[in-house]
């Protein structure tokens, strides 16, 4: 080819090129913008109709024009960027065919020309560099030394108690957070009489619901022994035994015919933690993975006094955490001292309300690592709550301040996760808090969260709670032991491995120990030797914990029977009820009456 | 001796057929018919270690390659060819990474994070070049970058600039160099990494104000030969370094100079030096005053420039997503409530306390400080020692390409008369 044609022939490349760089780049622009301003999620149209759906719920001519208009708005999305995608590698191509033909054309027509007569040393040169770069150099200077005076380091201003009582809940949130506590609580200790006999003790706090109350100098009445043990301060009754200090019991009732029913309430939100009840009030949780709730309900009647929502707690998850179906958002069973109600949840939340639902306090101990679900119910004693937070991560016993929230002591502990939840066990006259995990259990001593004994005997993935008696603890895992543990010896005093529990904990008094699996058996030991009087097998098997009160050893398999045994050596049956669906927590006993909660009801079961 | 071939050619055949049969999954993904694939999270994607040493094998060919063209055969169509490949493989086959300019960062990180560790392929990618061209130059420019090739590949008529503003441009690279270790050292970002130009065009994707700049800088180089490595490159300012103490450096002639000028407009990047002017050089009071003025002036420029670094920290730390969100959360409390904000929901979930988060925010933003200090006296002493070399004459006989700026392209080779 000769140079003219090389040359045209180049420019006419270039030129084709160009045009056609132009009109993609054009269609691209025209494309993005209308991507940016069209998002198919966000289309009028589509927003229009599903208003609509809501008025109409029922309408399937509604639903079938949503779905198909949904289908063509991610049609044309998806369309879009398949076009863009397309479009930019045309324009690659386009781009480099321009450049190098108009290179070509460039260097056809480029000519080795007269050499330029160009004096590096110039010394004009060489000051207008030097002035360029002063300047240069000086600009940067001064907008460093701008740049410090026109930002602000709000880091050094920062200040915890202010930033925190700046953190006004949205305007449509007519409860709020109250991380402020006050700063002199006046503790009144110890009170050794019942203080609720009343009912709603008399120096609970009364805030007002709608404004930001931070507590200040509330009186608080640590609850005496008579106290705990006349009602049911957490998850298995006073202490977390599984042990009921009450009388005259009720041994039969039938949910469905309504025998011995004194009345059902449906407990809004789903939750596997137990009823736990102070004066006349009955408190659960539920929770969901769209909100957790606070119940209180009115012993007497069973209405529900307050229902709390639990949210806006600083460091809360925004998403819930994975947890399994059979443990739910709310395992956890609640707290309480008379004063004031604690209440936990999977996410790593646990809040404070007062007896009238008056939130006190809220805080996140962090999301827990738990591949089932944190289940570990709290348990309180004097002005402390403590909480069995076993993540995979880490292992520890905390103890909050009751009056504040903050941590008073936390004791990381060795070992593995665990699902047990703490109880209080007397021995020698002092109440330690007991821990059952993946190797030990073990002893700690509440005021300090110094481990006082430790018993290497458990194995697996721990779920029954230890259980305590005549200052001996028991444990028990399945695919572990059934272990009776001697703490002032730090010593297993015997041990079984006939029948273990995998979910319920075992109970014990007046020398027995009870064990419920969850294969269905119900076996009774000497609580002393481990000798094992009778076993006896009945039902589907047992989640639920089985509880001693009145003598008598109250059992609920999973299919909802209730079975009363006799507390002595032989198995004998002498009551015998039904709740119609599945029970897997744990009743309490207040004043002749028993409170079970079922998935859809809390029960209050008694003679009329 | 056939035989044995024959047996040895269908061992190995089953050796790797059984290798890719292990590498199967054990159960086959479902298929549910949608045509859909999941698209992959990571750009580029992992790949096997043995893959990762092949780069850099790969790396070390080309790089011998370019020398070799360079210096030995002295062909500049050699370097267009072995550009394109490195623009083929490195820039569109490697998505642009691993990348011997952004490693500069694993290499502060990893300086100043005891818990980050560098990876021996990135640290490879970033000492390889650096060695050779302490030997030969920058011929990593010349043939294997992939940002330098594509904007090679695509001069079309290169204009000349005047001095002061190539040297006053020329600045800005060393300011980029210091900022990417900052805050790469303080785990703030990797700046040269999230705003490399070309990266994009690589990928075929890009936020569209990433489109724009660099489209920008390929119309820019069509007549402003290499913009980015000429003015924004901060590996360019350790090659220069580097090729200044080369041992073996691209000529323009390759034997005696026979001052024919023929090849004082070949460079298109203004990196050949022309012979000294005696007569100005004579002036020579004039050059040792201000040489001794600039000279005491240095110590001024780093403490004033570290000063104004350590007064621009406070602004500078903003960038760190602690820092800001801390901000962000102390300024704003009513934040907290807004859901659609995914860091300040992700801050939450994390169970972690506001004062844990303000006090994260304070060392990082101590970092600062004290990185300002360092990098504001470094471009203190960047600026005094440009004004310096101002007033320092170098005596030159020949045309020559400048040690430090030269790209090693070879295109000034063609231009010589001279031939062995």
């Amino acid at each position: 080819m000769e140079q003219d044609n090389k040359l045209k022939f180049s420019l006419n490349i270039a030129l084709v090129s160009g045009i056609f760089c132009i009109t993609v780049a054009l269609l691209l622009l025209l494309n993005f913008m209308q991507m940016a301003k069209n998002k198919p999620l966000e289309s009028k149209a589509l927003t229009s109709l599903v208003k609509r759906l809501s008025q109409e719920p029922n309408s399937d001519e509604l639903k079938v024009e949503i779905r198909n208009f949904d289908l063509l708005a991610r049609k044309a999305y998806f369309n879009s960027q398949w076009q863009v995608k397309t479009g930019g590698y045309l324009l690659l191509f386009g781009a480099i065919v321009f450049a190098l033909s108009l290179r070509v054309f460039i260097g056809l027509k480029a000519k080795i020309g007269e050499p330029d007569v160009k004096d590096e040393n110039d010394l004009t040169g060489r000051i207008m560099t030097q002035r360029w770069v002063m300047i240069t150099g000086s600009v940067l200077i001064v907008l460093g030394l701008g740049a410090s005076f026109a930002s602000v380091d709000h880091l050094q201003k920062y200040d915890v108690n202010e930033s925190l009582a700046e953190a006004k809940p949205a305007d449509d949130q007519d409860k709020v957070e109250v991380i402020k506590v006050g700063e002199n609580p006046q503790i009144v200790q110890p009170a050794t009489t019942d203080s609720t006999k009343n009912g709603i003790p008399a120096n609970a706090t009364k805030t007002d619901t709608s404004k930001v109350a931070p507590v200040t100098a509330v009186k608080i009445t640590i609850p005496g022994i008579n106290a705990i043990k006349a009602n049911v301060p957490g998850f298995r009754g006073p202490f977390g035994n599984g042990v009921y200090f009450q009388k005259n019991t009720p041994v039969e009732w039938d949910a469905v015919s309504g025998k011995n029913v004194i009345w059902k309430t449906p407990v809004p939100k789903k939750g596997y933690n137990s009823p736990v009840i102070w004066g006349n009030k009955v408190f659960l949780s539920g929770a969901d993975n769209q909100s957790r709730e606070v119940y209180c309900f009115d012993r007497s009647s069973g209405k529900i006094l307050w229902k709390q929502l639990v949210d806006k707690i600083q460091g809360s998850p925004a998403t819930p955490p994975k947890v399994t179906e059979d443990t739910g958002f709310a395992a956890p069973s609640l707290t309480t001292d008379g004063n004031r109600v604690y209440a936990m949840f999977a996410d790593g939340d646990i809040i404070c309300f007062d007896m009238d639902g008056n939130r006190v306090w809220a805080r996140n101990l962090g999301l827990p690592d738990n591949h089932y679900g944190h289940a570990s119910s709290l348990i309180m004693w004097k002005d402390k709550v403590f909480i069995q937070y076993d993540t995979n991560k880490s292992r520890k016993l905390m103890a909050l301040n009751a009056t504040t929230g903050e941590t008073t002591w936390e004791t990381v502990r060795k070992g593995k996760i665990s699902w047990a939840s703490p109880i209080l066990a007397d021995i020698n006259g002092k109440y330690q808090v007991v821990l059952s995990t993946d190797p030990m259990v073990a002893g700690y001593d509440p005021e300090t969260g110094k481990e006082l004994w430790s018993v290497d005997c458990m194995s697996g993935e721990v779920g029954p709670s230890p259980a305590s008696s005549g200052g001996m603890v028991f444990a028990v895992n399945e695919y572990a032991k059934l272990v009776g543990i001697d703490p002032s010896k730090n010593a297993k005093v015997w041990e079984s491995d006939e029948f273990l529990a995998e979910v319920a904990s075992p109970v014990a008094a007046n020398g027995f120990l009870f064990v419920a699996t969850s294969y269905g058996v119900l076996a009774c030991y000497d609580a002393k030797s481990g000798e094992k009087y009778w076993s006896k097998e009945e039902g589907p098997g047992y989640y639920s914990s089985p509880v001693i009160a009145d003598n008598k050893v109250y059992t609920f398999d999973t299919s909802g029977k209730m079975r009363v045994f006799d507390l002595g050596k032989e198995a004998k049956i002498i009551g015998e009820g039904n709740a119609g669906e599945k029970v897997t927590t744990t009743p309490a006993f207040v004043d002749n009456r028993m409170y079970l909660r079922t998935p859809k009801f809390l029960y209050c079961i008694g003679k009329k | 001796m056939k035989k044995w071939i024959k047996v040895s050619l269908i061992f190995a055949f089953l050796l790797f057929s059984l290798a890719g049969m292990a590498q199967q999954q054990r159960f086959p993904k479902p298929e549910f018919g949608t045509g859909y694939s999941q698209p992959t999270p990571i750009t580029p994607e992992p790949r096997a270690l043995a893959l990762e040493y092949t780069d850099v094998v790969i790396l070390l060919i080309v790089l011998s390659m370019a020398s070799y063209f360079a210096i030995r055969k002295r062909s500049r169509k050699g370097l267009l060819w072995l550009s394109v490949f490195t623009l083929l493989y490195f820039g569109f086959y490697r998505d642009g990474c691993i990348c011997s300019i952004g490693s500069i960062q694993n290499v502060a990180l990893t300086l100043f994070d005891p818990g980050y560790a560098i990876s021996i392929t990135t640290l490879l990618f970033f000492l390889i070049p650096l060695v050779f061209t302490l030997y030969f130059g920058r011929t990593f420019c010349a043939g294997a970058c992939p940002l330098g090739a594509m904007q090679d590949l695509l001069i079309v008529k290169p204009i000349s600039l005047p001095e002061w503003l190539r040297k006053t441009l020329g600045i800005i690279p060393y300011l980029y160099l210091s900022l990417a270790v900052l805050f790469a050292a303080t785990g703030t970002d990797f700046i040269i990494c999230r705003y490399d130009p070309f990266v994009g065009i690589f990928r075929m994707d890009a936020e569209f104000h990433m489109v724009v700049l660099g489209i920008a800088f390929i119309l820019m180089g069509m007549f402003v030969a290499r913009p980015y490595c000429r003015f924004l490159c901060p590996y360019g300012v350790l090659l220069n370094w580097m090729s200044r103490f080369s041992k073996w450096h691209l000529t323009i002639t390759p034997a005696a100079c026979i001052q024919c000028k023929l090849c004082s407009d070949s460079c298109p990047f203004d990196a050949i030096d022309y012979p000294t002017d005696e007569k100005q050089s004579k002036n020579r009071t004039w050059g040792v005053n201000r040489f001794l003025v600039y000279a005491l002036l240095i110590p001024l420029w780093i403490f004033i420039g570290g000063f104004a670094g350590s007064k621009a920290h406070t602004w500078i730390s903003k960038a760190n997503p602690t820092v800001y969100l801390a901000e962000l959360l102390i300024t704003k409390p009513d934040v907290r409530n807004d859901l659609k904000n995914l860091d300040v929901q992700a801050y939450l979930s994390s169970g972690k306390s506001m004062e844990t988060l303000v006090k994260e925010a304070t060392v990082i933003r101590r970092k600062f400080y004290t990185g300002g200090w360092i990098a504001g006296g470094f471009m203190g002493l960047v600026i005094g020692m440009t004004i310096l070399r101002q007033v320092v004459y170098r005596k030159r006989t020949d045309y020559q390409p400048h040690k430090g700026n030269c790209y090693s392209c070879g295109r000034c080779m063609g231009y010589c008369p001279v031939k062995k």
